[in-house]
């Protein structure tokens, strides 16, 4: 890293620091990760960016220098699809391979997890996860002793590997090259959504809250600790950044308030206790609206999470978590897809007047940018940030 | 699969941890630490490997 990159790093990665300890930095810190909007933009198409893992970091590498961020969310594609076709994956679709080539990934959604094998997930979960819900998701493993099975668990695991060894590299090569600090390392999630999403699905996970609530509840106690592991694991030794923790069904108002209060909400607070008490961080993903709940939120510890502003009221998170929690947020996603470059401008001096004053914050999208998100109007964010962002 | 291996329960973050596998051995002539280090990485890394597919 030259002398000039490693100050940038520096005053980026300080400027992260200082938020995410509710501190007041030199200016507004500013967020963003390159999503599949950028796709347009390339000569590609989204299977090529999807599975060529060359021209996608290409994509992100030939944007970085315009790119004034300083915490860096990472490349347009969250997984490397050889990986799930190995295994035949029933999971999600992705373009070109059942998808559209100019189409972005799809996840199928179906009830993998029957309600008659709680017993035995909550008996040995990992078990389980290796010996039923793995051949069920997947058409190349549906025969685990097979010649096909095997083979099909050895590529995937090669291409597991391969995927975590080269993200890991292009990673380094941008903070090199560009100063980019990472947004986070290690993923959790909610248990209530480690169950609700892959496994029963959320038309069986709310029959089961009326049929078999105190499954439910069993099951999310068992995967607590699992979460905490794997969060930890994934990081590595790392409890500087937090860990992401994307949050699905405890959005308002999937769940009722009994539901939340006591099926969606414990096991979640566990988990991020157990990663604070190892000094682990959670980025607290909340997608969706969770106004109703922010007083609840406010029971964790100080600074245990980074609360991520989608459709939750702003004002109140500020009110609420403001001063214990770092916020981040403040440019709604459909903006950028819809406003023009002068919406985006006046909202982001709004979010920075109203929720930046006494430091603990950072400016980001809340939620997820989509494909069709205006690059013109990302990048009036950015030039806006630094234009408002100096305190 | 024996009856033993259907009631052994791994805890979070292994599949077949070490002390089973040192109790299945009964014991080695070696170094245990030298084969232990890389046996609990490649464990772990095999645990990883398992849930991920359960944290879309």
């Amino acid at each position: 890293m030259n002398e000039k990159v490693a100050k940038l790093y520096g005053e980026r990665l300080n400027r992260y620091m200082t938020a995410l300890d509710c501190g007041k930095p030199d200016k507004v810190p500013v967020s963003f990760g390159i999503g599949d909007w950028i796709v347009k933009h390339t000569d590609n198409n989204f299977q090529e960016i999807f599975y060529d893992w060359e021209k996608s970091i290409k994509a992100v590498d030939d944007i970085l220098p315009d790119f004034d961020v300083d915490v860096f969310g990472g490349g347009p594609t969250l997984w490397w699809p050889p990986m799930w076709d190995a295994m035949g994956s029933k999971l999600y679709k992705f373009p070109g391979m059942g998808l559209d080539e100019n189409s972005t990934f799809q996840f199928v959604e179906e009830e993998y997890m029957k309600a008659e094998d709680y017993d035995a997930f909550i008996a040995n979960p990992t078990e389980w996860i290796a010996t039923t819900y793995l051949p069920r998701i997947s058409t190349e493993f549906e025969n685990p002793s097979s010649l096909r099975g095997i083979s099909a668990l050895i590529r995937s695991s090669v291409a597991f590997s391969e995927y975590n060894n080269y993200m890991g590299a292009s990673w380094g090569k941008w903070t090199v090259e560009h100063g980019v600090v990472g947004q986070f390392t290690g993923m959790t999630k909610a248990p209530f959504d480690t169950l609700g999403d892959a496994l029963r699905s959320m038309k069986g996970i709310l029959l089961d809250l009326r049929r078999r609530p105190e499954k439910v509840a069993a099951a999310c106690e068992v995967i607590v600790p699992h979460n905490i592991n794997y969060a930890l694991s994934g990081a590595g030794a790392d409890t500087r950044f937090p860990c992401f923790a994307p949050l699905h069904r405890g959005s308002y108002p999937f769940l009722n308030p009994y539901q939340w209060e006591n099926y969606y909400w414990p096991s979640l607070k566990a988990v991020i206790e157990g990663l604070w008490a190892k000094g682990k961080r959670t980025y607290f993903y909340a997608e969706g609206d969770w106004t109703p709940y922010l007083e609840k939120i406010a029971e964790l510890p100080d600074k245990s999470i980074v609360f991520d502003i989608d459709l939750t009221d702003a004002k109140k998170a500020k009110e609420i978590l403001g001063g214990r929690f770092c916020l981040i947020g403040g440019m709604p996603t459909t903006l950028l897809t819809y406003g023009t470059p002068e919406q985006v401008k006046e909202q982001v001096k709004r979010s920075i007047d109203e929720l930046a004053g006494d430091g603990g914050f950072i400016l980001g999208a809340g939620g997820v940018v989509m494909g069709d998100a205006k690059k013109e109007n990302i990048m009036a964010m950015l030039e806006a940030a630094r234009e408002y962002g100096s305190y | 699969m024996s009856e033993k291996e259907k009631k052994f329960v791994p805890e979070p973050g292994t599949c077949t941890p070490w002390k089973v596998k040192m109790e299945e051995l009964g014991g080695i002539p070696g170094n245990e630490e030298i084969v232990k280090k890389d046996w609990e990485r490649l464990d772990e890394a095999a645990y990883n490997f398992l849930w991920f597919w359960v944290h879309r």
